[in-house]
C-alpha cells in the first residue's frame, strides 16, 4: 500500500542519509572504541533503517537491520567489545545494505543479494563462545580516553608509588538524581586521591541522564580493601563498589588501522549534538522546484535592473517631483530584498561538501588494507559549500585522484623508509573558495610522475608522435596524463589502471566548467587542483565584444587577459599561435567563424586566455566590457544545441547577449579549424 | 475544412501581402525589437529576444517563403506564437486585423510562386478577398 514512487523514493533518500551517517560513525568508532554516543548514533540509525524497511515491505533489509539492532544494542550495553573484528563487521553490513538498497532501487523487491553470510556472522558475535573468547581477551580494565596531560599525571603516580585504581561504582536502581550521586561521589573520591578521570564525564553531564554504573580513574595512597570499606561506609545508594589497578600498558595503544583520519576543523563532542539537532529541522524539497525558484528570481533580478537604469534616467528631468524621491526609494528597496533574495535562493541549492568528503575516510581506508600501505588522510575545509548538481559530478573525479594516489603516487612502507621517508604515506585533501570560485585541492607525498615515463608511455599507446615529444616542454608532457587511454601502471588492479580513471577526471571536470591544473615534484609528491564555479545557475561573467555583439564568458574559464602586440603571432601548421611564458598557446579567433571581419584598431591584440579542464588556449577579442553576474538562460529545444554557445542572458539594458561554451569552442575548433584562415 | 471557419484569424502583411494565422497560436503580438543574432545556427533563425525576462527563438518567415527580407520600420511587428509548448516569435511587416473567414478553398499547388505545403488553405473574406492562411507547425519547421 506504500509502494506509490513519491513514497519510494523518500524510502531510498532516507537510506542514502542514514547509511552515510553510518558509515561516518564506525569510521568514528574505529578511532574511538568508548565513546557511548557513536554507539547510540548506530544504533539509531540500524533503528531508523529497520522501522523504514519494513513500512515499504523491504524484508532483507529489515531482517539484517535488525540483527544489526541487536549487536549493537549488545555493544551498548557493554556485552561486546569494540574490536577490530566487530567493526569488520558492521563495514560488511554497511556494503551489503548499500547492495540490498541498490538492488531494490532498480528491481523493486525481487532482490537477488544474498544476506545469510554476513547474518551468520553476526550471529557469531551473538552467540555466546566467541562473545566470551573476546570478552576474555578484552581488558578487564575499562579503557580510559586520556588526554596527554591526563597520561603523564596517571604515569608519574605510578612511579611515585601511588596506586592507579579504575573504580567501578554501581548505583542502586531506585536512587533518584543519579548525576548528583555520582557527584557525590567524585568528591568524596578526591578526598581520598585525585579522580583523572570518570566515565561518563559526569563534569559533562545533564541532569537526566540515567547512569547506573560510573567509573573513575582514580590515584590514591589507599589499597583496593581501604577503599572499598571507606566509600561503602560513606556513601549511600551504592549497589555495589569495585576497585581494578588501571593497566598502564593501555594508555600506549593507539589505534593502528593504517590510517587514521586528521580532521582539521574537528567535530568532536558537543558539535555533533548541534549538527543531530539541525539534520531535525530540514524540508525535502524536490529539486525541480528550487530551479523554478532560482530561475523566477532570475528574471526578477534582470526587472530589477531594468527599473534601476530608468529610474536614474529619469533623475535628470523629475528631480524636483517630490513622488520621484518616493519611487527612487522604492527601487533601492526593491533593490537590496532583491539582491538579498538571490543570494538566498542560491544558497539553498549550496550544500557543505561535507557529504562527499565522508565516503573518503572509508575509501581511503580500503584502499590502504588491500595495497599493504600506510596512508594518513588529511581532510581540510568539508563545510566549504557548492551547489548541489555540482557535488554530484565532482564524486567521481575525487574517487579516481584518490587512487591514484593511493596507487601510483604512495609508494609502500619499505621504499618509502629507503628514500627516508615517512613510512606513512599522507593524502591531502582540500576544499576552499577563492574569488568566487571552489577550488579543490587532491595531493599526495609520494614518488610524482615520472615525466620520461609519461613520454614513452605516450609513444607506445600512439598518443603522440616520436616527432611531437621532442617540442613538448615537461608542462605538456604533464597533460598527457589527461588522454583518452593513457595509463602508467604495469599491470591492471582493481584499483586502477585500466587507463579511463583521469579520462573520467577531464570529461567530468569539463561539463562543469572548470580548470584542473596537475603540479607534480618527482620524489616528493603530486598536487591536483581543481578549479569551479560555485553554481551553473547564476555565474559570474566576463562581457566581450566580438564585432559589435557582446558575448560572455564564465569567469570561472579566463585564466589571463594578456594584450600583445600582433607581430607577436607566429604560425605553427597554419595554427595562430602566442608564446606567453614559455607556453605556447593556440589563438582561436571567432571573427572567422562568424564569418566577420577580423577588426584592427590598432596594433595591439587583447587575447582572452582560456581554460577548460586540462585545455588551454586564447580567444581573440575586440573589446572587453567587463565583468557582471549573469542569470543563465539555456536555449529552448525549438533553438536546440548549438555548438560554441551554452546558452543566452539578459544584460541591465534588456538586450541578450549570448553566452560562449568554452567546452564547445574546442570541440568545434577541432573539427572546423576556425583558425585556419590567414591572419591578412 | 469546416472547422476552419470557426476560428478567427490575424492578419498580417509580408512584402505587400496578406497572409492568416489562427487566433489561438498566436500568443501576443510586440513591437519589433533589438534581435541577438545567433551565429551558425539554422538559417531562417533570426535570433533571440527577452521577453519579459524569456529567451525566445524569433524566426524569420520572409527567407522561409523566399520574399524580399524584411526591413525595421515603424509598423513592423514580431507576432509571438504557440508552438509545441514553446514561444517562437515571427517577423512581420504589419498587422492589420482580426477576422473570420466566410468560405475556405484548398490550397492549390502553389501560391504566388510559394510552396502550397507552408498553406492551410485560402481563407475568402466577405469582401471576396483572398488570403492565404499560414499552417504554423510547417513553417517553423522548415528545413533550409
Amino acid at each position: 500500500m506504500y509502494d506509490t514512487p513519491e513514497f519510494i523514493r523518500a524510502f531510498l533518500d532516507e537510506v542514502d542519509e542514514q547509511l552515510e551517517l553510518f558509515e561516518e560513525n564506525i569510521l568514528k568508532l574505529e578511532q574511538n572504541a568508548n565513546d557511548d554516543e557513536i554507539i547510540k548514533t548506530l544504533f539509531r540509525v540500524a533503528h531508523t533503517l529497520k522501522g523504514s524497511s519494513a513500512a515499504v515491505g523491504f524484508e532483507k533489509m529489515k531482517i539484517l537491520t535488525h540483527e544489526m539492532e541487536d549487536v549493537l544494542d549488545k555493544i551498548r550495553s557493554g556485552k561486546i567489545k569494540v574490536i577490530k573484528p566487530v567493526i569488520d563487521v558492521l563495514f560488511r553490513c554497511l556494503d551489503e545494505l548499500k547492495t540490498l538498497k541498490e538492488e531494490f532501487s532498480s528491481n523493486g523487491n525481487d532482490i537477488k543479494t544474498d544476506i545469510t553470510l554476513t547474518l551468520s556472522e553476526l550471529h557469531k558475535y551473538m552467540s555466546g563462545d566467541q562473545l566470551l573468547k573476546e570478552t576474555i581477551n578484552a581488558e578487564i580494565n575499562k579503557e580510559f580516553k586520556l588526554d596527554l596531560e591526563q597520561q603523564i599525571q596517571a604515569q608519574q603516580a605510578a612511579a611515585s608509588g601511588l596506586n592507579v585504581f579504575v573504580c567501578e561504582v554501581k548505583l542502586k536502581k531506585d536512587c533518584v538524581m543519579k548525576t548528583v550521586r555520582a557527584f557525590l561521589i567524585l568528591n568524596f573520591l578526591n578526598q581520598l586521591g585525585t579522580v583523572i578521570k570518570s566515565e561518563p564525564d559526569i563534569t559533562d553531564m545533564n541532569d537526566n541522564i540515567d547512569v547506573e554504573s560510573i567509573s573513575y580513574l582514580l590515584i590514591t595512597e589507599f589499597d583496593k580493601e581501604e577503599l572499598k570499606v571507606k566509600v561503602l561506609d560513606r556513601m549511600l545508594e551504592i549497589e555495589s563498589f569495585n576497585a581494578d589497578s588501571f593497566d598502564l600498558s593501555l594508555i600506549h595503544r593507539q589505534p593502528d588501522n593504517g590510517c587514521n583520519v586528521t580532521k582539521s576543523n574537528g567535530y568532536e563532542g558537543q558539535n555533533t549534538n548541534e549538527t543531530k539537532n539541525k539534520a531535525n529541522q530540514t524540508v525535502r524539497v524536490d529539486i525541480g522546484r528550487l530551479e523554478k525558484m532560482m530561475e523566477m528570481v532570475g528574471e526578477l533580478v534582470i526587472e530589477k535592473s531594468r527599473i534601476t537604469q530608468i529610474v536614474s534616467f529619469l533623475h535628470e528631468r523629475y528631480n524636483s517631483d517630490n513622488s520621484f524621491e518616493d519611487l527612487e526609494e522604492i527601487s533601492n528597496q526593491i533593490s537590496r530584498i532583491t539582491n538579498e533574495l538571490q543570494e538566498l535562493v542560491l544558497k539553498v541549492r549550496m550544500l557543505p561538501i561535507k557529504q562527499l568528503f565522508s565516503r573518503i575516510p572509508r575509501l581511503v581506508r580500503d584502499l590502504a588494507n588491500s595495497l599493504h600501505k600506510e596512508i594518513e588522510l588529511v581532510i581540510e575545509g568539508e563545510d566549504t559549500e557548492l551547489d548541489k548538481t555540482i557535488i554530484e559530478d565532482l564524486a567521481d573525479p575525487l574517487v579516481h585522484l584518490i587512487r591514484n594516489a593511493a596507487d601510483h603516487g604512495i609508494e609502500t612502507p619499505d621504499e618509502r623508509l629507503k628514500a627516508g621517508k615517512n613510512p606513512k604515506g599522507t593524502i591531502r585533501v582540500n576544499a576552499y573558495h577563492q574569488e568566487n570560485q571552489f577550488i579543490l585541492i587532491v595531493q599526495d607525498d609520494g614518488r610524482g610522475i615520472n615525466l620520461n615515463k609519461v613520454k614513452e608511455v605516450a609513444l607506445e599507446k600512439g598518443i603522440i608522435s616520436r616527432q611531437d615529444s621532442d617540442l613538448l616542454n615537461d608542462k605538456e608532457i604533464l597533460e598527457l596524463i589527461f588522454k583518452p587511454g593513457f595509463s602508467t601502471s604495469q599491470s591492471i588492479s582493481d584499483i586502477s589502471g585500466r587507463g579511463v580513471g583521469m579520462d573520467i577526471v577531464r570529461n567530468n571536470i569539463n561539463k562543469l566548467n572548470g580548470v584542473i591544473e596537475v603540479e607534480t615534484k618527482e620524489w616528493e609528491g603530486t598536487k591536483f587542483i581543481i578549479k569551479l564555479p560555485l553554481t551553473l545557475a547564476i555565474l559570474n561573467g566576463l562581457l566581450i565584444r566580438i564585432n559589435n555583439e557582446i558575448y560572455a564568458i564564465p569567469v570561472s574559464n579566463v585564466i589571463e587577459i594578456v594584450r600583445l602586440n600582433e607581430k607577436e603571432i607566429k604560425k605553427v601548421k597554419k595554427q595562430d599561435v602566442v608564446i606567453i611564458r614559455e607556453r605556447t598557446i593556440s589563438l582561436i579567433w571567432l571573427h572567422d567563424y562568424f564569418k566577420v571581419p577580423r577588426k584592427r584598431r590598432n596594433k595591439n591584440i587583447i587575447i582572452v586566455i582560456l581554460g577548460i579542464a586540462e585545455k588551454r588556449f586564447g580567444l581573440v577579442v575586440d573589446e572587453l566590457i567587463g565583468n557582471q553576474e549573469i542569470v543563465v538562460k539555456n536555449f529552448s529545444s525549438y533553438i536546440g544545441k548549438l555548438d560554441i554557445f551554452s546558452g543566452a542572458t539578459i544584460l541591465g539594458d534588456g538586450n541578450v547577449a549570448c553566452i560562449l561554451d568554452v567546452a564547445g569552442i574546442v570541440k568545434t575548433t577541432a573539427s572546423k579549424k576556425i583558425c585556419d584562415k590567414k591572419f591578412v | 475544412m469546416n472547422e476552419l471557419l470557426d476560428y478567427q484569424y490575424v492578419v498580417c502583411e509580408l512584402c505587400g501581402e496578406k497572409y492568416a494565422i489562427k487566433i489561438n497560436e498566436v500568443y501576443e503580438i510586440i513591437r519589433f525589437k533589438k534581435i541577438t543574432y545567433l551565429h551558425n545556427s539554422k538559417s531562417y533563425l533570426e535570433g533571440i529576444i527577452n521577453l519579459r525576462g524569456k529567451i525566445v527563438p524569433v524566426i524569420n518567415v520572409h527567407r522561409i517563403l523566399g520574399l524580399e527580407d524584411y526591413s525595421d520600420t515603424k509598423s513592423t511587428r514580431i507576432v509571438i506564437l504557440r508552438f509545441n509548448d514553446e514561444l517562437v516569435g515571427t517577423i512581420v511587416d504589419r498587422v492589420i486585423q482580426v477576422t473570420k473567414f466566410s468560405d475556405i478553398q484548398p490550397t492549390p499547388e502553389t501560391v504566388d510562386e510559394i510552396n502550397g505545403n507552408y498553406f492551410e488553405g485560402l481563407g475568402i473574406t466577405q469582401d471576396g478577398e483572398v488570403i492565404a492562411i499560414m499552417k504554423i507547425d510547417k513553417l517553423l519547421n522548415a528545413e533550409y
